[in-house]
C-alpha cells in the first residue's frame, strides 16, 4: 500500500485535530472527501464507472461473458474480480510491486460482492448447469490517495448499475441440442438490480477517535482500521479488520456503528445521482475523462 | 467527428462479444451532381439534365433505389436507359452482405461512365449518418438511413433550383411502410413497378421486372410442393445425420427424376435417386440441397422412359397425378436404388438460362412459358408483352423464385440473344450454356501485356542489348542459328511448337522441341494469369477461336512464326540412330524459326527427293526417328484409337459450311505428335523428380473391365476376339481384327474402343498415387507443348523453369491443395470446351444439311438399342439414330436381345456393323433442338423404311425465313 512518511510533529497535529473533530483538510470525522462519479466511460465494456475520491481515482469495467456455472451452484452466475495496480497510481506498483495489494483487494471484493445477498446471481443464469453469465469486474487504480476500498466499492456499484447484458434466449430443436441465440437489437438487454449491492466503509482508529475516508497521512497515524460492507438498509454484510494494531471490543462496536451510519447515508445520494445520469440518456455530455 | 458503432456478436465458440468500431463522419463528401455549386467534387457523375421520359415525373430526376429494389431488379437497373442513379452506401453494404454476384454487377455499373451511377457514402456524411434507435430493427434503421439521405439530397438540390430546372430525387422502394414514411416527410417516392411502367419510351423494360413476393397474394391456390425447411433446421438435421447434403442433378431424359450426390464424412460419395414432382420439391439442376432418405419400402428404380415436359402450360393443380403415373413402371427389386426427397435448399445456383419462349395460346396473355435449352432446367414462367417479337428468338431468362403453389418457377426476361438458328446467336448460346468465358479481355488483364517497345524488329534485336543481357545471364541460350521449323495445320496462327534435328560430330542426332515461352509473359498472380487460369484452355469452335490469352500473345509474341526471333522453352535430346535417348536437357532459349509449314507442305518436302535443303534434311531426320519412336511406343502397348473428326470447308463470304470431310492424317502429323509426346514424357519425369509433391501431371486411368463389354460383344458377332486384359493386349487384338470384304471394320472397332475409355485428367502428384497413362502406355505424362492454348502447360513450364533454375518459384506453385483446386478447374474447362466444340460441330453439320436438303448415304450400325439403331456415316463422320417407334402411331414389332445385341424389326434383324442405307435430313420441327433425322432406306422393311425418292426435302419447308 502506498504510504507516506509522517513526522512525529505532524502526527501530533493530526491526532489533536481529530480529537477536536477537525481534520487537516477541514472535514469532520464522518465526512467523505469530494467524490466524482461518471458511468459508461469505456465503450467496449458492458458497464463501467470512474470514481474520484479526493485524489484517489479508480476505473471499473464490467464485461459479461458466457461461461459455465459452478458445479455446486448450477443455476447461478458469478463474478470475477481483478484489480490492476497500475504503476501510474504510485511508483511503488512498478514491476510486480502492486501484485500483492491487487490480490488482497480482489479477494476482499470477491467476498463482499459475489454472494446472492448482494447481487441476484440467479438472474445471471442462462441455462441451468450449462451456461451462465460471468461478470468480469476489472478494477484499475489510477491514483492512490488513501481509502481505496471505499472508492472501489462505489465505482463497482456504479459500474454494475450501468451494466447492460445482451439478451439471449435458448432455442432447442427436436434433437434436444440447444443453441444460444442473440437478439439482434443492441438495445435489447438486461439490467442488474443493484439495490442490495453494498458499499464498503473503512473506519480508521486514530488516537481515541475514528474517522472515515482517511487520507494517507491520517492512515499513517492510525493503528488499525475496520472495513465493512453496508447495504442501503444499513445491514452489514461483511466486516474485516485491517492493520497491525489492536482494537478494544468496545471501540470495534463503536466503529461498526459509525460505519453503518455513514454507509447508509452514502447510498441514497449515490443512487439518486446514478439514476439522474441514466435519465439523460444520449443527450448526456461526456466530460472529463475519455469524453 | 468521431462516433462509435457498437454491436454484439456471437462468436464461433458460442460466446458473445461486444464489438466497438470507430466511425468517422465527414463534412466534405460531395453529392456528385453537376448542378451543385456547393460541393466541390473532382468529377461529377450525375448529369444536369437527367431526363427519362416518364409520365409520373416530367422533371429531371435522380433515382435512389432501396436495397430490395437493387437486389431484385438489377436487370432493370442494368438497362442503358436507366441512368443517373444514386446508390447509397447503406444500400451497397446491404447488397454486398446479401448477394455477392449482384454486388459485383452493381460495382460494374458504378464504374461504367455512361451509366452515371454514383455512390453516396451517406454513412460517413455528417448530416446523413443516423444511429440506431432503441426498439428499431436493423432493417428499419437502414430504411430510415435511406430516407434521411434522400431527404438530404432533395433539400441539397433545392438550393440550386435556379440552375437545375426543378431537379428532384425519386426514391424507389417496394416496401409499403417505407414508402408511406417517405411520403410523409415530403419525398417523391414510387414503387419500382409503378416507375418502370411509367417510362413512356421503353415499354420492354417492364418485362425485365422481377416478380416480387407481394404480387402473388392473388387467390390462394392449391399448394403443390411441401414447404422448404429453414436453413437452421436443415443444418441441425445435417449435423444430426437425419438429412444429407449434396448437389442436385436433374436427369436429361426425364424431368420428373434427378439424383443427388451426397458425401458423408469419411465415406465415398453416393448417389441417391429423387423421383416425382413433390419429392424434387422445386430443386433446380446444380442447387445444393438437403435430402432425407425415404424408408426402404419406398425405394424405386430409375425409370428408363424418356419424359419431356412438353405441351401447354399446365394448370397449377390437378395434373401432377397424371404426370407421376407415367413414372410408375414395374421394376425388379434389385434395380431399386436409395431414394430420397428434398427437404430444403441450401444454396441456389440459379444463373440466367438461354432458351426460347413458348408463346401462350391465349392471345393477349402476358404470361408465357420459357423452355431452356438445357433439358435439365425446368420451364420458367415469365411475363412479357413482347411475346410476338421474342418468339423465334433465343432469349435469356433469370429465375426469380419458385413459390410452393406454382408448377413452374417464376422468372423474368433478361435479354435477347438474336434469332434462333442464326449462327451468331447459336454460337453465343453454346458458349453460355457450356460456361465458356468468352467476354473480351478486360483492361486490367490487357495492362499486363508486354508494352509495345518490347517488340523488337529483327534488325535491332541482333544487336539489342536486351538480348545480350538475357543471354549473358546464362538463363537463356541463343539457338537462333539452329534450323528450326514448325509444322501445323493450315491457317494456324497460334504456333506453339517448333522442331529441329541435326547430326552431331559424334554421329548422334540432336533433336529439339521448342515450345513458346508463354510463362515468360504471363507472370504468376497478376490479372492476366488469373484470367488465363480461369479460362483454362482455348476453345476452338468451327470458324471461331476463343483465346485463353489475349491475341497479342497467342498470335504474335508467343507464336513461333518463321523468320522472327521468339522466346522459347526448349527440350533437347541427344539420340542415336535407333532413337534411344542419350542425353536430355531443358533450357530457355531464343529461336528463329526458318519455316512455318503445314502438314502437307512438310510431307511434300520429305517425299520430294530433289529437295535437299537444310530444312528438308532436318525434317527427314525427324521423320525417321518418329517412325522408330512410334513403333516402340506401340510395342509398349500404346493404343491407336480412332474417332472421326470432320472439317468444314467454310465459305469465305457467308461463313456457312459448304462441304465437310473427315480429317486426313499424314505421316507428318504423327511425326510432330511423336516428338510432342516424347517432350511431354521427358518433362513429366523431370518435374516429378524435382517436385514429387506438386508436379502437375496428366493421367489416363484404365477403364473398368465392364466398359469393354459392348466392344467384345460386337467383335464376337463377327467372330473376332478382343482381349482387354491390358492396353497391349487390346492394341494387339485390335491390330489383327480384320474381316474379309469389310475394310472399314477395323476403324469401326477402334471407334467403339474409344467409347470405352475413361477421361484423361490433370492432377497434382502429391494428391494421387496412380500416374499411369493408359492410352499412351506411359508411366508418367503431362502437358508441356501447348502453353498458348492450355493453362496446364503454363504451370508445367513454371515448374520446369524452377527445376532448371531459370525462374523463381512462388508459394501457390508449391501448394498441392491450391494446385489440386486448379486441376479441378482445368479438368472442368477442358470437358466443357470439348462439349462446346462438339456442339459447334453438330450445329455446323445441321447448317450443312439445311443447305443440302435430303441426302441418301451409306452407313454402318454402331449400336443397337431397344427401340433404335445408331448409324455412323463415315463420309461425314456423322452419327444418327434411326428410331423404330414413334409417339403417335403404333410401331412395328420389335424384339430386342441384349446378348447380341440384336434388334429384330418385323422380319429383319439388325446386328452391330450391318451396312445400311439411310436418308438424312434436318428436323427443324423443334427449333430449339434442331436435329439430324435419319430414316431407313435399305434394307427395306415395310412400314418402317422410307421410299428412296423424296419428292421434296422436308427441311426446306420448316426452314425459318430470315
Amino acid at each position: 500500500m502506498a504510504t507516506v512518511q509522517v513526522s512525529e510533529a505532524e502526527k501530533v497535529y493530526i491526532l489533536h485535530g481529530i480529537r477536536d473533530d477537525l481534520r487537516v483538510d477541514g472535514r469532520g470525522c464522518e465526512d467523505y472527501r469530494h467524490m466524482e462519479i461518471e458511468t459508461d466511460v469505456v465503450s467496449n465494456t458492458d458497464g463501467s464507472a470512474k470514481v474520484t475520491l479526493g485524489h484517489t481515482a479508480v476505473l471499473v469495467g464490467v464485461k459479461a461473458e458466457i461461461g459455465k456455472p459452478r458445479p455446486m451452484l448450477p443455476d447461478e452466475g458469478f463474478l470475477e474480480f481483478f484489480v490492476d495496480c497500475s504503476a501510474n497510481a504510485t511508483p511503488e506498483f512498478e514491476g510486480r510491486g502492486g501484485e500483492e495489494l491487487g490480490t488482497e483487494l480482489s479477494n476482499t471484493l470477491y467476498k463482499v460482492f459475489n454472494n446472492k445477498h448482494s447481487i441476484d446471481l440467479k438472474s445471471l443464469s442462462i441455462l441451468r448447469g450449462e451456461h451462465c453469465w460471468v461478470l468480469y469486474v476489472d478494477v484499475l487504480l489510477l491514483q492512490c490517495d488513501g481509502n481505496l476500498y471505499d472508492a472501489i466499492s462505489v465505482a463497482i456499484k456504479a459500474a454494475l448499475f450501468s451494466t447492460k447484458i445482451p439478451k439471449v434466449h435458448i432455442s432447442s430443436d427436436e434433437e434436444g441440442s440447444k443453441e444460444i441465440e442473440l437478439s439482434d437489437d443492441p438495445f435489447d438487454c438486461i439490467r442488474l438490480r443493484v439495490d442490495h449491492v453494498p458499499c464498503i466503509v473503512t473506519v480508521c482508529k486514530v488516537g481515541h477517535r475514528h474517522v472515515v475516508d482517511a487520507t494517507l497521512p491520517e492512515k499513517a497515524c492510525s493503528v488499525a482500521s475496520v472495513l465493512m460492507a453496508v447495504t442501503q438498509t444499513g445491514a452489514v454484510t461483511c466486516v474485516r479488520k485491517v492493520g497491525g494494531g489492536s482494537l478494544e471490543p468496545e471501540s470495534v462496536m463503536e466503529m461498526t456503528e459509525t460505519g453503518k451510519r455513514v454507509g447508509k447515508a452514502l447510498h441514497a445520494p449515490l443512487m439518486e445521482l446514478l439514476q439522474q445520469e441514466e435519465k439523460l440518456g444520449k443527450s448526456r455530455q461526456k466530460v472529463g475523462f475519455l469524453g | 467527428m468521431l462516433k462509435s458503432k457498437t454491436f454484439v456478436k456471437k462468436t464461433r465458440s458460442g460466446g458473445v462479444v461486444k464489438i466497438v468500431r470507430e466511425h468517422y463522419l465527414r463534412d466534405d463528401i460531395w453529392c456528385g451532381s453537376e448542378v451543385c455549386s456547393e460541393c466541390k467534387p473532382e468529377t461529377t457523375e450525375l448529369q444536369k439534365n437527367a431526363y427519362i421520359e416518364s409520365n409520373l415525373c416530367a422533371y429531371p430526376h435522380y433515382l435512389i433505389p432501396d436495397t430490395n429494389v437493387v437486389l431484385h431488379q438489377i436487370d432493370v437497373l442494368e438497362d442503358p436507359i436507366i441512368r443517373n442513379v444514386i446508390i447509397l452506401q447503406t444500400v451497397l453494404q446491404e447488397v454486398r452482405h446479401r448477394s455477392a454476384p449482384i454486388y459485383k454487377r452493381v460495382k460494374d455499373m458504378l464504374h461504367e461512365k455512361e451509366k452515371h451511377f454514383y455512390t453516396f457514402t451517406n454513412e460517413h456524411h455528417r448530416e446523413t449518418f443516423i444511429e440506431r434507435e432503441p426498439g428499431e430493427s436493423a432493417n428499419d434503421r437502414n430504411d430510415r438511413a435511406i430516407r434521411v439521405a434522400a431527404k438530404w439530397y432533395s433539400e441539397h438540390l433545392k438550393a440550386f433550383k435556379s440552375s437545375s430546372d426543378g431537379l428532384e430525387v425519386v426514391l424507389l422502394t417496394n416496401d409499403q411502410g417505407n414508402k408511406q414514411k417517405a411520403a410523409d416527410i415530403g419525398l417523391v417516392v414510387f414503387k419500382c413497378e409503378e416507375y418502370i411502367k411509367s417510362l413512356i419510351a421503353n415499354p420492354e423494360l417492364v418485362d425485365r421486372l422481377a416478380l416480387t413476393d407481394n404480387e402473388k397474394n392473388e387467390i390462394s391456390k392449391k399448394v403443390l410442393f411441401p414447404e422448404h425447411l429453414p436453413l437452421s433446421k436443415v443444418q441441425a438435421g445435417i449435423k444430426a445425420g437425419t438429412f444429407l447434403q449434396g448437389t442436385y442433378r436433374a436427369s436429361r431424359d426425364n424431368y420428373l427424376e434427378g439424383s443427388v450426390f451426397v458425401q458423408k464424412d469419411g465415406e465415398e460419395s453416393t448417389e441417391v435417386l429423387i423421383q416425382g414432382l413433390a419429392n424434387l420439391n422445386r430443386a433446380v439442376h446444380q442447387d445444393v440441397v438437403a435430402v432425407q432418405i425415404l424408408a426402404r419400402d419406398k425405394w424405386v428404380a430409375p425409370s428408363s422412359v424418356v419424359l419431356q415436359d412438353e405441351g401447354a402450360a399446365k394448370d397449377d393443380a390437378g395434373d401432377e397425378e397424371d404426370e407421376d403415373k407415367a413414372l410408375k413402371t414395374t421394376f425388379a427389386e434389385t434395380a431399386k436404388k436409395p431414394t430420397a426427397r428434398i427437404v430444403g435448399i441450401i444454396k441456389r445456383s440459379w444463373r440466367p438460362f438461354c432458351g426460347m419462349l413458348n408463346v401462350s395460346q391465349i392471345k393477349e396473355s402476358t404470361r408465357h412459358l420459357f423452355t431452356p435449352a438445357d433439358r435439365r432446367i425446368p420451364r420458367i414462367r415469365i411475363e412479357t408483352r413482347q411475346s410476338s417479337t421474342l418468339a423465334g428468338q433465343r432469349i435469356m431468362v433469370a429465375i426469380d423464385g419458385w413459390p410452393k403453389d406454382s408448377r413452374y418457377p417464376n422468372g423474368h426476361f433478361v435479354r435477347s440473344l438474336g434469332g434462333a438458328g442464326e449462327k451468331e446467336t447459336e454460337q453465343e448460346v453454346l458458349l453460355l450454356e457450356h460456361d465458356v468465358p468468352h467476354q473480351a479481355f478486360s483492361q486490367t488483364v490487357l495492362s499486363f501485356l508486354p508494352k509495345m517497345p518490347w517488340v523488337i524488329t529483327p534488325e535491332e534485336s541482333a544487336s539489342s542489348s536486351y538480348w545480350a543481357v538475357v543471354v549473358d545471364e546464362g538463363k537463356r541460350e541463343d539457338l537462333r542459328q539452329l534450323i528450326v521449323c514448325s509444322v501445323d495445320p493450315p491457317g494456324c496462327t497460334d504456333i506453339d511448337d517448333a522442331l529441329h534435328c541435326r547430326e552431331l560430330d559424334n554421329g548422334n542426332l540432336e533433336v529439339g522441341v521448342h515450345i513458346a515461352d508463354v510463362s515468360h509473359f504471363i507472370r504468376p498472380g497478376n490479372a492476366l494469369d488469373q484470367e488465363a487460369a480461369n479460362r483454362g484452355t482455348t476453345v476452338y469452335l468451327c470458324g471461331k477461336r476463343i483465346d485463353m490469352v489475349p491475341e497479342l500473345l497467342s498470335s504474335n509474341l508467343c507464336s513461333l512464326r518463321s523468320n522472327v526471333e521468339r522466346l522459347a522453352f526448349s527440350c533437347i535430346w541427344e539420340m542415336n540412330h535407333n532413337a534411344e535417348i542419350v542425353k536430355t536437357r531443358f533450357t530457355k532459349s531464343i529461336i528463329n524459326s526458318k519455316a512455318s509449314l503445314t502438314y502437307a507442305e512438310a510431307q511434300m518436302r520429305i517425299d520430294d527427293s530433289t529437295m535437299n535443303d537444310d530444312i528438308t534434311i532436318s525434317l527427314r531426320g525427324l521423320n525417321k526417328l518418329a517412325k522408330i519412336l512410334k513403333r516402340q511406343r506401340i510395342q509398349n502397348g500404346a493404343l491407336t484409337l480412332s474417332s472421326l473428326e470432320v472439317r468444314f470447308h467454310i465459305d469465305s463470304e457467308t461463313h456457312d459450311p459448304i462441304d465437310l470431310q473427315t480429317k486426313e492424317l499424314m505421316e507428318t502429323n504423327s511425326m510432330v505428335e511423336e516428338f510432342m509426346l516424347l517432350a511431354n514424357i521427358s518433362v513429366a519425369q523431370k518435374i516429378y523428380d524435382e517436385f514429387p509433391e506438386c508436379a502437375l501431371l496428366r493421367k489416363h486411368p484404365a477403364p473398368p473391365p465392364s466398359n469393354y463389354d459392348i466392344l467384345i460383344k460386337a467383335a464376337k458377332s463377327k467372330n473376332v476376339e478382343i482381349h482387354t486384359d491390358s492396353a497391349k493386349a487390346l492394341a494387339d487384338s485390335l491390330d489383327v481384327a480384320r474381316v474379309d470384304n469389310f475394310p472399314y471394320f477395323n476403324t469401326l472397332l477402334r471407334i467403339l474402343a474409344t467409347r470405352c475409355m475413361m477421361q484423361a485428367v490433370y492432377f497434382c502428384s502429391g494428391m494421387d498415387s496412380d500416374f499411369h497413362h493408359y492410352g499412351l502406355a506411359s508411366p508418367i505424362y503431362t502437358h508441356f507443348t501447348s502453353p498458348i492454348r492450355r493453362y496446364s502447360d503454363i504451370i508445367v513450364h513454371r515448374l520446369l523453369a524452377v527445376a532448371i533454375g531459370a525462374d523463381a518459384t512462388y508459394s501457390d506453385l508449391m501448394d498441392k491443395h491450391k494446385q489440386s483446386a486448379l486441376c479441378n478447374n482445368l479438368n472442368y474447362r477442358h470437358k466443357m470446351a470439348q462439349y462446346a466444340q462438339r456442339a459447334s460441330v453438330a450445329f455446323h453439320t445441321q447448317l450443312f444439311f439445311k443447305s443440302r436438303g435430303v441426302l441418301n448415304e451409306e452407313g454402318f450400325v454402331l449400336f443397337v438399342r431397344k427401340n433404335a439403331i445408331i448409324v455412323l456415316i463415315p463420309k461425314f463422320g456423322l452419327e444418327g439414330t434411326v428410331f423404330f417407334d414413334s409417339k403417335d402411331k403404333a410401331g412395328p414389332k420389335l424384339i430386342y436381345d441384349e446378348e447380341g445385341p440384336v434388334l429384330t424389326v418385323e422380319q429383319h434383324t439388325f446386328h452391330i456393323f450391318d451396312k445400311v442405307k439411310v436418308t438424312i435430313s434436318l428436323d427443324a420441327s423443334n427449333i430449339q433442338h434442331q436435329k439430324i433425322r435419319m430414316a431407313l432406306l435399305d434394307p427395306v422393311i415395310p412400314g418402317v423404311s422410307v421410299p428412296a425418292e423424296n419428292p421434296e426435302p422436308p427441311s426446306k419447308k420448316s426452314k425459318i425465313d430470315r
